[in-house]
């Protein structure tokens, strides 16, 4: 067993001689300063800040004039903001479904000995390492209703096509999901890939052995021992989703008028631009929730579970 | 050189006392050995004497001068531990004289130095390679140069063997009991195998959930323990404790065994049973205290042939181990290979209680003290 | 355990059968189907930006253009408008790296340190505080938006690349302890002991015995740190100025202004300019960023 050089804080023997302190003892404490005061502020503190703001009548600048709970009401009577949460509700749960459906299947098939795999993962995996803006700029001109695919699709001879879902209200939702699936597929992908590559082949072997053909092992022995990645790539891909805020912003930019706005966009509007304060504070703090609805379960089962063990 | 004392040295995390008054006083040049089973504390020992680890009460002296406050870097002691601990960036040559070159030792002596504990340990060859392309055996070599050649008061060694292969581990241990004998430093050593602890220790101490049980020779230990986790503890196989009913015949009080039939054993110490008559102890006697009838051996004031069941019998070459059932415990037998003794036959052996001991049934201390 | 990664395994007696064959047909063909769908869009981007606006006008999605036309890059390198001035997106890919190589060595620097402490000189606190990090790593930035934009306003360093490197490597640091101290993990604490003994100290043991092995998690931290940050937006949007916006904000400022009509060619060559030095990092080191990506999802 490797014992780590743990070094408790030399502490005064009962004599009452105080321990001489060396500075060997302090400076991992003064090194990792910084970073302390930086959590405790930028993060914990900004958190606290914001949610007072939450709870105050702040307009264009902060005021400290608390009125409850009002702002809160004002957010979900605000029509844009529960178009938002729908929203996010859709887009999330599509995103993440398809993103885990393909990213499973994708795994699985480039598990089966492909002759080019390096270059195939390669391509899956090249959206993820570029912004969100640049991929909603892409794809707002794939899907330009006069220019894009259905131009494309027309002009090869597919005279009634029509795709001009970034222009339709009730579909334009469905643009930021494609979108989005394409930039993150290809990570769960390789997430799965390499959760299948952990597998113990002698856990295959015994399988063959049993009579199992291949659609039943994945099914009923690799799959299975695959739901920590499963878990793992649902609290980042949630995590993701909640935080979208660059794709819309350049896809859609909320359009048209605010059918396809996010949280997260409607927090930036209303706390830069709209001079909204108190409301922007009170929306983010909802997605602050939301964060924490998600994650709370999820901290919680991982140290139950080693527990467990 | 120097001597160490560990003065009612206690160590708490939190609310678990993991030392509970370590007293122990090594002398000068003295080999010792902290034996026991994990979770004794040996390793929390150790690391108090180097100073990784501060005490929670009680005081460490090395040379007679209180260390118990100071860095560990300042109190000249070397280590070597379990897995070498060899920096993997650094050549052996490197690795030796980091130490030196810490202490600001100028080049050429550094050179010095790791040319004068290469040769001691035969790794002169090595000298520029790094750890990664080295043995288990060879790293281990690498990992005494390092202490040796800092020339420290005190080397603590932290089951440096246990890593290694059973017919590795038995040349080093070799190699190691010769480098005592030639450079005559002060050791403490951990281990958990007690053979080891039996073969290099000038003294060991036999330690248990933060005690110590035993601090004496390893004969003395392996003679008059002080208690039944003593001497279960070393000694493989270990020694037989069977349930004994104090009797008394013939005015003498003795111990009264069922095997095929009752047999009353004598007992040396007779003051020390007299007390306990009517009551059932436990009889420790050690498995080459039970053997075939030797001639010799006939007639000698504590030796009684008696016949037993044999159970299962192990063959080892040297010896043959007999298992069979005295007072309902199962116990050990040495005997000759030639002998012969085939499972359920009944045969007679000989039990020499001149060297037995005696132990309270529930407490566990010995009794014939 | 053997490492056997697919279960492929070929158990004797079973040939390849027709069907077998057929399969093999599909999964190839499904397999590069989904390639072209990911890279389609690329290929998309730039022929667009090879054309010129009557080809793009005429022409459809995929059709290629007459001849490379390199006039859309060099408009959107130096020429197009970004908002109100028109000098391209070239100062901007600038203040990108004025940001993006500071705020990755600090914050790869601090991770490294901070993982070092957390694993091998842990202090009471310390692992309790790395839990905090760690969940510091979830949190929606919007709550701290408002916020951060105060105390840089306050600090002096509002709408600067100053301000912004310090944004960065604020909320970058937990990610970066957490890939140190999770490859640290690995580092026998007997080393450090051993130095100790030695006479090593604190920053000599992190000198001359960690850090010359931290090649491998230094080259995968800097490498996502340099993806997430060029890559970002919001802190970008939020924090910095008219002068001072990274490539990203530029970018879409770009694609949104439009003055007559819009150069769709010009849009996507920006587009990938922006997307270029991302692109070539992951394409020269791409295994590092995917071990990033794997060892960021498994957290503790």
């Amino acid at each position: 067993m490797n014992s780590k050089a743990s070094h408790s804080e030399p502490n005064q023997t009962r004599s009452g001689r105080p321990a001489r302190l060396s500075l060997a003892d302090w400076m991992p404490k003064i090194v990792m300063a910084p970073t302390v005061i930086i959590t405790l502020v930028c993060m914990y503190g900004y958190m606290i800040w914001t949610a007072i703001l939450s709870f105050t009548n702040s307009r264009m600048l902060p005021s400290y004039k608390f009125v409850g709970f009002e702002q809160y009401e004002r957010l979900f009577n605000n029509d844009r903001w529960i178009v938002a949460l729908t929203n996010l509700g859709v887009f999330g749960s599509l995103f993440i479904i398809i993103c885990l459906f393909l990213g499973v299947v994708l795994a699985i098939f480039l598990d089966q000995k492909i002759r080019a795999e390096g270059a195939i993962r390669t391509i899956y995996l090249y959206p993820m390492a570029i912004s969100f803006i640049v991929t909603g700029t892409a794809w707002k001109w794939l899907l330009n209703p006069t220019n894009g695919i259905e131009k494309m699709m027309v002009d090869l001879g597919f005279e009634d096509f029509k795709f001009n879902w970034l222009a339709d209200p009730d579909m334009v939702i469905y643009c930021l999901v494609i979108a989005a699936v394409w930039q993150a597929s290809g990570f769960v992908m390789a997430l799965f890939l390499a959760g299948l590559r952990g597998v113990d082949g002698d856990l295959i072997k015994a399988a063959h052995l049993d009579g199992a053909s291949t659609f039943t092992t994945y099914r009923r022995i690799i799959l299975p021992s695959l739901k920590p990645v499963f878990f793992s790539a649902l609290v980042i891909l949630s995590h993701i989703a909640i935080k979208s805020f660059d794709l819309v912003a350049a896809l859609t930019n909320g359009g048209p008028g605010y059918s396809s706005d996010l949280p997260a966009n409607f927090m930036y509007a209303h706390t830069f631009t709209r001079s909204q304060v108190g409301l922007g504070s009170a929306s983010a703090m909802v997605m602050l929730g939301c964060v924490l609805a998600i994650l709370i379960p999820y901290l919680y089962s991982e140290l139950r579970g080693e527990r467990h063990e | 050189m120097a001597n160490l004392v560990i003065e009612n040295v206690k160590k708490s995390y939190g609310n678990t006392e993991i030392l509970k008054g370590i007293n122990i006083s090594i002398k000068t040049g003295e080999f010792l050995i902290l034996v026991g089973p994990s979770g004794c504390g040996k390793s929390t020992l150790m690391n108090s004497i180097a100073g990784l680890e501060d005490v929670t009460e009680g005081r460490i002296l090395i040379a007679d001068k209180d260390v118990t406050y100071t860095t560990p870097k300042d109190r000249d002691i070397a280590m070597v531990f379990q897995s070498y601990a060899l920096y993997p960036n650094m050549t052996v040559e490197q690795n030796i004289s980091f130490g030196l070159e810490m202490r600001k030792v100028p080049k050429e002596e550094r050179q010095a130095e790791v040319q004068r504990v290469a040769e001691m340990l035969q790794i002169s060859h090595l000298l520029n390679r790094k750890p990664a392309q080295l043995s288990g055996g060879q790293r281990q070599r690498v990992a005494m140069g390092r202490a040796l050649a800092r020339r420290p008061q005190l080397y603590l060694f932290d089951e440096p063997l246990s890593n290694l292969d059973a017919k590795l581990r038995v040349e080093m241990r070799t190699e190691i009991k010769k480098l005592h004998q030639k450079l005559g430093t002060t050791i403490v050593y951990v281990t958990h195998d007690q053979i080891e602890a039996m073969t290099l220790a000038d003294r060991i101490a036999v330690m248990k959930d933060g005690e110590v049980q035993q601090l004496g020779t390893p004969q003395e230990i392996y003679d008059n323990p002080a208690n039944l986790f003593v001497a279960g503890f070393m000694g493989s196989p270990a020694m037989n404790f069977i349930p004994a009913k104090v009797i008394s015949q013939d005015g003498k009080p003795m111990l009264e065994l069922a095997t095929t039939s009752n047999v009353a054993l004598p007992f040396p110490k007779q003051e020390a049973l007299e007390a306990h008559i009517g009551k059932t102890v436990l009889l420790g006697l050690r498995p080459e205290m039970i053997t075939e009838p030797q001639p010799h051996k006939e007639g000698q004031p504590f030796v009684t042939t008696t016949e037993v069941e044999v159970e299962v019998t192990e063959p080892m070459g040297a010896d043959t181990m007999i298992l069979t059932r005295v007072s309902d415990a199962e116990i050990n037998c040495r005997s000759n290979p030639m002998y012969p003794a085939e499972a359920g036959s009944i045969i007679k052996m000989m039990f020499d209680t001149s060297k037995a001991v005696v132990f309270d049934q529930s407490t566990g201390q010995r009794l014939d003290k | 355990m053997s490492k056997v990664n697919s279960v492929n395994i070929k158990p004797i007696g079973r040939k390849t059968s027709a069907l077998d064959k057929v399969l093999r047909v599909a999964l190839y063909t499904v397999l590069i189907t989904v390639a072209a769908f990911y890279l389609v869009p690329f290929i998309v981007m730039l022929i667009t930006s090879l054309k010129d606006v009557e080809e793009i006008r005429t022409g459809t999605l995929l059709s290629l253009p007459s001849s490379l036309n390199f006039d859309s890059w060099v408009k959107a390198w130096s020429g197009a408008c970004t908002g109100s001035s028109c000098g391209g997106i070239s100062p901007y890919f600038l203040n990108s790296f004025q940001i993006v190589l500071p705020a990755v060595l600090i914050s790869t620097l601090l991770g490294a340190i901070n993982g070092y402490v957390i694993s091998l000189w842990k202090f009471r606190g310390s692992d309790l505080f790395f839990a905090a990090l760690l969940i510091g790593c979830f949190i929606p930035f919007q709550v701290i938006l408002l916020p951060m934009a105060r105390t840089l306003g306050w600090l002096g360093i509002a709408n600067t690349t100053t301000g912004l490197v310090f944004v960065h490597v604020v909320y970058g640091v937990a990610f970066t302890t957490l890939f140190f101290r999770n490859f640290y993990q690995s580092i026998p604490g007997e080393l450090v002991k051993a130095a100790r003994l030695d006479g090593a100290g604190f920053f000599t043991i992190f000198y001359r015995i960690i850090l010359p092995v931290s090649t491998p998690i230094i080259v995968v931290t800097v490498i996502w740190q340099f993806t997430q940050i060029w890559n970002d937006f919001l802190f970008g949007v939020a924090f910095s100025g008219f002068e001072t916006q990274p490539v990203t904000v530029a970018l879409n400022n770009l694609v949104n202004t439009s003055f007559g009509g819009k150069e769709y060619n010009v849009d996507m060559a920006a587009a990938i300019i922006a997307a270029l030095p991302t692109l070539l990092v992951y394409i020269f080191a791409g295994k590092y960023f995917v071990r990033g990506l794997t060892a960021g999802a498994v957290k503790g």
